[in-house]
């Protein structure tokens, strides 16, 4: 056993693998702690089966940028080992997702909750546009929630960095639903901006707790789009009709965003529009938002410990698995997704909101959890 | 790339200094006769990595990346020990995947075997997928999953323009409607072009070949990659006739202070600020004596390479280069039966591709011999994947 090998089992027994939470379609993810503190970890084990095709491109780029990407609000790759024919990642345990949040009935969120996940989902982002870096797969159900509130955007398997000058990107990625136009009409040169619009589209979810742009197929998405903020003209995008699938969808008038979210402050309404942006040069940048008057405004945010959390973060005896990004969680949502781009398959969940008991209780703080990192 | 350098998992656990590389070679060092035949083994893989990316259509930042790899996975291995013409496969297979040009396994496997059984006398390329397959897992093991390597190339185009090239000029090549990366995030990307140094188009060429022929050696395991590529510049303003000229008129009268009224007419046309390029290279904030050292191992790579003949001599980029020091060419023998280690003994201090792919297969040779009879009277497993899999479970 050479040096490497030494060093590899060392780490290796460092952590220790408890039971299977959830398969996708490259990995297969263990509930697990590290052996010497007991603290609770996800492992990921990346098939490689019998090597027929090697590593699957999203293993490759999820790997390739957790291993760089160190965040407050982006998930911590811990490390890495192998194991026979496997490599493990070793990522932060987390318990929830936005989606399951957003989905559960019981919670109440307050403008400084929303402003709470906003500002973390900006920072983050920022964080990876700083590093040019692009998520392209931004949604509800990848963005993880900690134990201690905080959120981390997670499932780097359709991230990449920018590309060079006159280097084409696919088109194919965001889930429908957090899909950006200039992406719609087959846009091969595009940036940060298509994150921005998933991060729009997350917002005003928050604010209405159900999918704001939910079309059935690309198509659909596009007139859903049209319809919520009206046919982009020449002068608000110009240069869109030349895009390679431009197609019209119908005219349809602009309506105020007012006249949808009802109870939204001022603020929140700008940062919203500025994010649906249809010109995605004028579409607001993460930065910029992060500077927005919308943050600074009263009600100042949540402190993330204090945001409503799912009933079964609160269950210490049932605790839910580590909601990995590479899970999808379709089976526990009614209607399905907006058409996901990746075919994954479906994974049964201990639905949290049968949990009818902790159903009556509207907003719960929780006091009983030790304080985090202690 | 992606990422802050000095974040970096390259900047923080690759780049390396000498006397790791030389404990890397340790176990090789004892099955060749001449530790010089190394080096000339670090041209040789290079020239296999970028002959086999090539075939795969993969971009030059990709076939680089490729080779960092293969210069990493080999801080962790020896060359006798392991087959390197998989491992360049191997390389190649996940660079082109980090790099976003992903190639098909079967792809890499068949244009492999192609090449090496014909170029490199490798006659046991596995034709079989799961081969690569595993070799891929192996070597993204080795490198401890750091996928993400920076190459000069940013740098130099960052730093320098070519000439009269305007902004809106790379706007419209940037193409397409929509572009969605604000001008800001581009000018942190891809540097504003306020300060950059104007090159002539063939320099900029040779600076960019330069940094490709910095990957024939150990160069980027051991300097971060901007300073190769500042190291590139400064010896393309030495190196490129025309630039070398236009240098030389700058500085002849010592007392020029003010370069501005010493510009050349042809750059006087545009109006905004023009760099010459001494001042250029001293505003840099990074240390000169370090770029000068840097630039004398390039100077040195480019004295073995001189040495090493290649059977393709056109297709590297010396004949591109006007410097002084490119290779005489003239000799390169195509036909692959006349390079043997005779032939090369004839061509004072030569050596030749078949010499090495020789040189490689006996370091293999021996190496399994030894292991076979070790001091210890005990044989020893020889299949050091097998060996690692019986480890690791």
């Amino acid at each position: 056993m050479d040096a490497v090998e030494r060093a590899n089992v060392e780490r290796q027994k460092r952590w220790v693998k408890d039971q299977k939470v959830g398969e996708g379609t490259y990995a297969v993810v263990y509930r697990g702690r590290e052996a010497s503190t007991g603290r609770k970890v996800a492992i990921k084990k990346i098939k490689v089966g019998q090597f027929k095709d090697g590593l699957d491109m999203s293993a490759v780029r999820e790997v390739k940028y957790l291993r760089e990407l160190k965040h407050q609000n982006v998930i911590e790759l811990l490390d890495v080992f192998s194991s026979k024919t496997n490599l493990n990642l070793v990522l932060e345990f987390l318990d929830s997702d936005l989606e399951m949040i957003i989905k559960d009935r019981s919670l109440v969120f307050l403008p400084a909750d929303i402003k709470s996940w906003m500002a973390m989902t900006f920072r983050g982002l920022e964080f990876c546009h700083r590093n040019f870096v692009l998520h392209r797969d931004l949604k509800p159900n990848n963005l993880l929630i900690a134990s201690d509130g905080q959120l981390k955007i997670a499932d780097f398997g359709l991230a990449r960095d920018f590309a060079d000058p006159g280097y084409k990107m696919t088109c194919q990625v965001i889930t429908r639903w957090y899909r950006p136009p200039e992406l719609l009409f087959g846009c091969r040169y595009y940036g940060t901006a298509v994150d921005i619009w998933s991060v729009g589209c997350i917002f005003a979810e928050l604010m209405l707790r159900t999918p704001y742009l939910a079309g059935e197929s690309d198509m659909d998405q596009l007139k859903t789009i049209f319809r919520a903020l009206g046919t982009p003209t020449e002068q608000d995008w110009p240069g869109h009709t030349k895009l390679p699938d431009y197609i019209t969808v119908g005219q349809f008038p602009k309506t105020p965003l007012r006249d949808l979210f009802t109870a939204a402050s001022p603020d929140a309404l700008n940062l919203l529009s500025k994010c649906l942006i249809y010109e995605p040069r004028r579409r607001i940048s993460a930065k910029d938002a992060l500077h927005h008057q919308y943050f600074f405004a009263q009600p100042h945010p949540s402190y993330p410990s204090k945001l409503p959390k799912c009933a079964t973060q609160l269950a210490t005896a049932q605790p839910l698995e580590e909601v990995d990004a590479n899970v999808d969680m379709e089976s526990t949502v009614a209607g399905g997704k907006g058409g996901p781009i990746k075919a994954r398959p479906k994974r049964k969940l201990n639905s949290p909101y049968d949990d009818s008991k902790s159903r009556s209780i509207a907003r719960r703080l929780d006091f009983t959890q030790p304080i985090p990192g202690s | 790339m992606a990422t802050d350098f000095w974040a970096s998992s390259h900047y923080k656990r690759w780049i390396t200094d000498r006397a790791t590389l030389k404990q890397a070679r340790a176990e090789d060092l004892q099955y060749v006769d001449d530790p010089e035949h190394l080096e000339f083994l670090d041209i040789y893989f290079a020239n296999a990595i970028a002959k086999l990316g090539r075939k795969l259509q993969l971009r030059q930042r990709a076939i680089a990346t490729a080779t960092v790899f293969f210069r990493r996975f080999y801080l962790k291995n020896a060359y006798c020990e392991t087959d390197p013409f998989l491992v360049i496969a191997a390389c190649c297979y996940v660079a082109a995947k980090a790099e976003e040009s992903p190639v098909h396994i079967k792809n890499v496997v068949t244009e492999s075997r192609t090449l090496f059984s014909q170029h490199y006398n490798v006659k046991n390329f596995p034709s079989d997928n799961s081969k690569l397959g595993e070799m891929e897992f192996y070597l993204v093991d080795d490198l401890e999953c750091d996928l993400t390597v920076f190459h000069p190339y940013r740098t130099l185009m960052a730093l320098c323009k070519k000439e009269s090239s305007t902004d809106e000029d790379d706007e419209t090549e940037a193409g397409e409607v929509g572009v969605g990366i604000s001008a800001d995030e581009g000018q942190r990307y891809w540097g504003s072009s306020e300060d950059k140094l104007e090159m002539s188009e063939a320099a900029l060429q040779m600076a960019w070949h330069i940094i490709n022929d910095t990957y024939r050696g150990s160069l980027c395991l051991l300097y971060p990659p901007h300073l190769i590529a500042i190291a590139a510049i400064y010896l393309t303003q030495v190196f490129h006739r025309p630039s070398r000229d236009n240098l030389s008129t700058l500085l002849q009268p010592p007392s020029s202070t003010a370069p501005h009224p010493r510009r050349s007419s042809r750059n006087a046309a545009e109006s905004k600020k023009h760099q010459d390029p001494v001042t250029f290279l001293a505003e840099l904030n990074v240390s000169l004596p370090l770029i000068a050292t840097i630039s004398q191992e390039i100077i040195a790579l480019y004295a073995l390479w001189d040495r090493y003949k290649d059977d393709s001599l056109p297709d590297t980029s010396s004949s591109s280069r006007q410097s002084p020091l490119s290779a005489t060419g003239g000799c390169a023998s195509r036909s692959r039966s006349g390079g043997t280690p005779q032939s090369e003994a004839a061509d004072d201090h030569r050596v030749t591709p078949a010499f090495l792919s020789n040189l490689l297969m006996k370091m293999r040779e021996n190496r399994l011999t030894d292991l076979a009879h070790p001091p210890t009277g005990r044989p020893v497993a020889v299949n050091k994947m097998l060996e690692r899999t019986q480890a690791a479970g």
